[in-house]
């Protein structure tokens, strides 16, 4: 009965058009939604509402945001609208729309429609379950393409490089099926990776010759007769001279593959009672030339701790195939060898390091603690036993090798891809690797080299590149669990554990993946997780490459002084972008880790900083470089991902705030709203604030004109105020509450003059004279002045809309694919089991892998 | 130091100087070399190789004339003044006169022509930051095609490819595809297919002359021959495979599987050219290790590579995106401020447009581009130079206004022998709208792709062509 009158209706509907709708006219009845009474509701409820409150704006006369609501009807089982739909519900249930300063509908009709448009996508929803919410098919990301083959080949290779990079969006994940791409290319790029990892992963049965070499340095005194001496085997933190270790050390034709090993002996000077000296070794091309551009790799961080008093020995390892080598020269004729060089570097930083006083050249940092080498030792290979265990796992030994060979290679086969397919390998599949390896072995000859070429094809099958799928006669459902387990938290295959629980069919239980989310996440390996999350969530990649001004910033980064590059950033050590985005990355891991609830994320009493961070930030009491939790006061003005430098740069112009950038980072990393860019044809803002010393601007001024601009209002209204409570946070990152007057010239840093520290800040207190205006009225909410406000009102008005976009970022992320209408249910159910435990952030994690839809159940 | 890497190339890149070079590969391809007699002349003139190159920079250029970069109305009476440091060489259509920003175009003037008024209606609604994505291809992304489409070099290399090594040359500043919205690469083989680019000098240099990785021929071609049969069993694993997969994930596979088909061809092909040598290019002079904190060396460096590709004939088509309109997270976001000490990102100067730095910036990228122009022009070629048989493309999708995409900046140059005449600036303004595609119709056609049409083209762009 009710059919009935539904497809009426829709017949109704369609008479206008049915010339140029032929398909839709074919359309199977059983399939269309089953409409209840509510499809009256419609003419009678929805439209009207759209009618009086919407369509002025968004329908046929003018498309605000480039939506027509005119056109929408009732039926939703039809054409592209859901998306439509789901904005919809979304701006009335935040209460964005309509617009402040439009008539309001009474709140009972507004939840009513809410309601409808719920109840039609629930409906929906169910109606084709089932059919399309499985994950889609995808490749494995670069990053998980690399941690897949490490832990496959049990060698730590870098092979990103090799590949084509991944698609990235801003805020979005390029784990996304959707962008994964697979082309010609590609494969091409996949078979030679494959072959360089399988030459590194299978030796010659001949161990190669050790590769040895060892300097020494004592500890008389370099270039005596300077006022500030400094012996021959201390490494300062600038400028190492010329006949110290810390110019590094020489290896000339380095092999090609092969583990190796660094081992020295290492103090510390600490003049001012310090306590830890970091020294990073890194290998590659020689650092000593004036250019900002050699490669290099890092090896490792050794943290001193010992006085020259007693020496110690400390080793490093690494696989020589990582790190980039210096082909030689022509030299008058004759071919120069290859070379490496190992260079120690005093990385030592305690915040200061850009007062002029301590400023790079030795004679000039006499008060920082240097580091002493005696001697390094570099030997390759390292392995004691021949063949190392890494060949070993796939060439086992065994008396099949010799008695039964095609039965060994079986076995062979039959062990790796099972590891490489992340499920057990079919007999067809291993017996056309076998084929495989016959047709090649009269061509290579021995068992290393066929297997070798027979392994890396196995690499590039759609069995081991894209991510595990359960189909129903081959691979059980537990499997693709499994990879999806590991690959959601440590970006990686699954270890031997899921497997097993997957071969057992024991994993796909609530109580079991409870114990293994629990368990993957305090890995190690979740690191993975927690920075590739991170990073692409709160879209932090831009950090690094804000120009920073220089002349209203002289002390954040750290330049060269003289030369050719003077006055660009120094080269070749961790600076203060990197350690932010440590902190970002660690921040949302602490809070995962301890199951911290989402409150936190936007307001937190501690933060995590090591010593350059704190000295950035003006907390005391921070020593070391590595990053820890640190507790708060209200006068550091820090705590949540809010204040993070990492978050305040990036969106910053390098000179002054941006805060169009910040207002959109907020609400789309933090609200989870998607802000459309600029349309076409829209003039862009001349001026912005701050540029220069010269034009001190007052950037709500200009927001102001941007407002009144017809063009940019309707946006720009509900952007903008989200932006200015972030003004007293400055361009890099410090809060800075008090800035220049208005319309004032002031007076540039000088560095002669200013260059102290006291100096700077007498520099600052001199131009910064008035205090910044932080107060905005937020879009349907309160007026707030600056972060504290801004914070209170998300912590109490905003909590569910916060915990819904980082659930939704999760899930995202784990299932690797956008989400739709049809995960809406799934999203609102966690929301709803979350919500009286005020969102635990773990626990939300748990349930994302406990639900159906990760668990590829279909209801 | 570091030494220039435009220093050297045309004394010492090809051994036995630049022309000597040229020739034994013509006579390995069969190509008469042409003395003995007019005819034999003329036909070695036309089997001369036909290139074509599409160069992109992004942001738009700064064009104060008028909105959106159009001239603005004049009065008969008065006559406005050209701005010197408008991208644009001269206000008026007609003969060629250059401003400061296009000066170094100015030894070139018979072998380019402005373009006024063009632009692709498919990048209409991609929005300012995403339309450089159809540049090379004229897709209407937003609308009926809903994905990506050929580009003309891929549509001139699927024609003409198989006659050299690489059937073209894809490169970029920051390598990769990028995304729906932010390509990375101006090159698509078909519907939603970019294709990589390349960005590492060192990288490039390797695959286009050194493909054998100092192995012997013989070797190269047995591992070939073994590689084809290993394929081969790979796609029957891989088709054995697909059937077990559900139906809404085939088409994943479909992309896996033909991907594999087309490296097995590839296979085919490259064992087929071991037949030809490799041009003997020496890297000496050639700074390959430049990173992007060098602008200049860098993208010499990328154009160096386009040249000796198109010199030693191992492709005809090439892309390269100079910059892309997403570059955020790459060291293209600094371009401005390497090179001229401009404070505040590269992207920024397309949205402030401040008068000093947005000429010079444009200026920088003209000398750039006028750089490799005058390498090919000063390589003779046949009975002209390399620049008459190659057809190059450069500009960006967006005029002045920042968040426009509508009236780009063209420059079109070379191909004099195939067609093309230069020395002017033409206008496309006015009611009429002349679609962008059409001189793709005709760069096309000028190197023997026999198109009528090509995304939206309404024609050819006759006003160009002899």
């Amino acid at each position: 009965m009710i059919h009935q009158r539904f497809t009426v209706l829709f017949c109704l509907m369609l008479l206008p058009v049915l010339g140029f709708m032929v398909p839709a006219t074919t359309h199977d009845p059983g399939n269309s939604i089953t409409f209840t009474a509510a499809a009256d509701d419609f003419e009678t409820l929805v439209r009207p509402f759209l009618q009086v409150h919407c369509v002025r704006c968004h329908g046929a006369e003018q498309t605000e945001g480039g939506l027509d609501l005119d056109t929408l009807d009732g039926d939703l089982s039809l054409g592209e609208e859901f998306e439509q739909w789901e904005m919809i519900l979304d701006v009335l249930d935040s209460g964005e729309m309509p617009p402040e300063n439009e008539t309001q509908p009474d709140t009972a009709k507004r939840e009513r429609v809410a309601q409808w448009i719920g109840g039609r996508l629930h409906d929906l929803a169910k109606q084709d379950n089932g059919e399309l919410t499985s994950t889609r098919i995808r490749r494995l990301s670069n990053l998980e393409y690399q941690n897949t083959i490490i832990d496959l080949l049990g060698i730590d290779l870098n092979v990103i490089d090799d590949l084509p990079k991944d698609p990235t969006k801003p805020y979005q994940f390029n784990n996304t099926a959707e962008f994964m791409l697979l082309g010609p290319e590609q494969i091409d790029r996949y078979l030679e990776v494959a072959r360089r990892v399988m030459a590194s992963a299978i030796v010659d049965p001949q161990k190669p010759k050790v590769h040895q070499i060892r300097r020494d340095w004592d500890s008389g005194e370099s270039h005596p007769g300077f006022a500030k001496p400094l012996n021959r085997n201390e490494i300062p933190i600038h400028n190492a001279r010329r006949g110290t270790p810390g110019q590094g050390m020489g290896i000339k034709s380095p092999p090609e593959t092969g583990e190796f090993r660094i081992r020295f002996q290492a103090s510390a000077v600490f003049p001012n009672g310090e306590t830890e000296l970091p020294l990073r070794f890194v290998m590659g091309y020689d650092l000593n030339i004036n250019s900002s551009t050699q490669p290099i790799e890092p090896v490792g961080v050794v943290h001193l701790k010992n006085g020259t008093e007693q020496p110690k020995v400390y080793e490093l390892r690494g696989r020589i195939e990582n790190f980039p080598v210096q082909k030689g020269k022509m030299h008058k004729g004759k071919q120069r060898p290859d070379r490496l060089t190992i260079t120690p570097q005093n990385i030592y930083d305690d915040g200061t390091l850009n007062d002029e006083n301590n400023f790079l050249y030795w004679p000039r940092q006499p008060d920082m603690p240097r580091a002493v080498v005696d001697w390094i030792e570099f030997e390759t290979p390292i392995s004691d036993v021949w063949p190392p265990a890494h060949h070993t796992d796939i060439l086992f030994e065994s008396s099949l090798k010799s008695e039964a060979p095609r039965e060994y290679v079986r076995q062979v086969l039959s062990r790796f891809m099972s590891r490489a397919y992340r499920r057990p390998a079919t007999m067809e599949e291993i017996d056309r690797f076998v084929n495989v390896y016959e047709l090649l072995k009269p061509d290579l000859e021995t068992l290393e080299a066929t297997m070798r070429e027979t392994l890396a094809m196995v690499l590039v099958t759609p069995q081991f590149l894209l991510h595990t799928q359960a189909d129903d006669d081959v691979v059980g459902k537990d499997y693709e669990l499994a990879s999806r387990l590991s690959y959601f938290l440590w970006g990686s295959m699954p270890d031997q554990t899921l497997l097993d629980l997957a071969a057992h069919g024991n994993l796909n239980d609530p109580a079991q993946l409870a114990i293994q989310v629990d368990r993957l996440l305090a890995d190690s390996r979740s690191r993975q997780f927690f920075a590739n999350f991170t990073i692409q969530w709160l879209n932090l990649d831009k950090l690094k490459t804000v120009p920073i001004n220089r002349d209203l910033f002289p002390r954040f980064l750290y330049y060269v002084e003289a030369g050719e590059r003077a006055g660009t950033e120094k080269p070749y050590r961790p600076t203060i972008r990197d350690h932010m985005i440590d902190e970002t990355v660690s921040f949302i891991e602490d809070l995962i880790r301890r199951n911290a609830t989402v409150s936190q994320v936007v307001d937190s009493d501690f933060a995590m900083l090591n010593q350059p961070l704190a000295a950035h930030y003006g907390v005391s009491g921070v020593e070391g470089n590595e990053v820890r939790p640190v507790s708060l006061e209200g006068e550091h003005h820090l705590g949540g991902l809010l204040t993070h430098g990492s978050v305040l740069i990036a969106n910053s112009t390098g000179s002054a705030p941006h805060p169009i950038y910040r207002a959109v980072w907020l609400r789309e990393a933090i609200l989870g709203e998607h802000v459309k860019p600029p349309p076409p044809e829209v003039p862009a803002l001349s001026e912005s604030a701050g540029e220069s010393v010269d034009q001190v601007l007052n950037i709500k001024e200009m927001l102001a004109l941007h407002r009144s601009d017809t063009n940019c209002r309707a946006c720009h209204a509900r952007l903008d105020p989200w932006g200015i409570p972030f003004e007293r946070y400055n361009a890099i990152g410090n809060y800075q509450p008090m800035g220049p007057k208005a319309g004032t010239k002031i007076r540039g840093f000088n560095r002669e003059q200013d260059g102290t520290l006291e100096g700077y800040f007498e520099y600052l207190q001199g131009i910064n004279t008035e205090v910044i205006a932080a107060k905005s009225k937020l879009p349907n909410g309160p007026q707030v002045d600056g972060m504290r406000e801004l914070k209170n009102y998300l912590l109490e008005s905003r909590l569910d809309d916060v915990a819904e976009n980082i659930l939704r970022r999760l899930m995202t992320y784990g299932l690797g694919r956008e989400l739709t209408y049809r995960d809406r249910m799934e999203i609102d159910t966690i929301l709803a089991e979350s919500k009286p435990d005020e969102f635990p952030l773990k626990t939300m994690v748990v349930r994302i892998c406990q639900s159906p839809l990760f668990r590829g159940i279909r209801k | 130091m570091i030494r220039k890497s435009w220093y050297l190339p045309r004394r010492t890149l090809l051994k036995g100087g630049g022309i000597a070079l040229a020739l034994p590969l013509l006579n390995a391809m069969n190509w008469p070399l042409g003395t003995s007699g007019a005819g034999l002349q003329k036909s070695a003139e036309n089997d001369l190789p036909k290139r074509m190159l599409i160069s992109y920079f992004a942001y738009g250029a700064y064009m104060p004339d008028g909105p959106s970069g159009l001239p603005f109305p004049k009065n008969q009476s008065q006559k406005a003044a050209h701005h010197p440091w408008s991208w644009w060489p001269c206000a008026d259509a007609g003969r060629l006169s250059f401003n400061q920003s296009s000066q170094p175009f100015a030894p070139l003037k018979d072998d380019i022509s402005y373009l006024r008024g063009l632009d692709h209606a498919g990048g209409w609604k991609l929005g300012g930051h995403s339309s450089g994505d159809v540049f090379a291809t004229g897709a209407d992304m937003m609308g009926a095609e809903k994905t990506n489409n050929i580009s003309i070099d891929q549509m001139a290399a699927q024609v003409h490819g198989h006659k050299t090594r690489y059937a073209s040359l894809v490169l970029g500043t920051e390598g990769g595809t990028g995304s729906y919205g932010s390509c990375k690469t101006l090159s698509h083989r078909g519907p939603g297919r970019p294709i990589p680019s390349l960005h590492r000098p060192q990288e490039i240099f390797n695959r286009l002359f050194k493909p054998y990785a100092g192995k012997g021929v013989d070797q190269v071609r047995a591992e070939l021959k073994r590689e084809a049969s290993i394929l081969d069993l790979v796609l029957e694993h891989s088709r054995a495979f697909k059937r077990g997969v559900g139906k809404e994930d085939q088409s994943k596979l479909d992309e896996y599987l033909e991907s594999v088909r087309a490296l097995e061809q590839r296979v085919e092909r490259t064992s087929q050219w071991t037949q030809q040598p490799l041009p003997d290019v020496e890297t000496k002079g050639l700074n390959l290790e430049v990173s992007h904190r060098d602008p200049e060396e860098y993208i010499r460096c990328m154009y160096d590579l386009i040249y000796l590709a198109f010199r030693t004939d191992s492709t005809r088509f090439a892309s390269l995106m100079l910059e892309s309109e997403q570059s955020s997270s790459s060291e293209m976001w600094n371009y401005a401020t390497y090179v001229l000490g401009y404070r505040g990102s590269t992207h920024d100067i397309a949205h402030k447009r401040p008068a000093d730095f947005s000429g010079q910036w444009d200026q920088w990228r003209a000398k750039q581009h006028s750089y490799f122009l005058q390498r090919l022009r000063d390589s003779p070629e046949g009975d002209g130079n390399m620049l008459d048989r190659t057809i190059v493309l450069w500009g960006s999708a967006h005029p002045h206004a920042s968040h426009s995409t509508k009236n780009y900046p063209i420059q079109i140059a070379g191909g004099r022998h195939l067609g093309f005449t230069h020395g002017q600036l033409h206008d496309f303004i006015g009611t009429r709208k002349v679609p962008l595609s059409n001189l793709f119709v005709s760069m096309l056609n000028s190197v023997d792709v026999p198109v009528e049409s090509f995304a939206d083209s309404t024609g050819a762009m006759t006003e160009i062509i002899n």
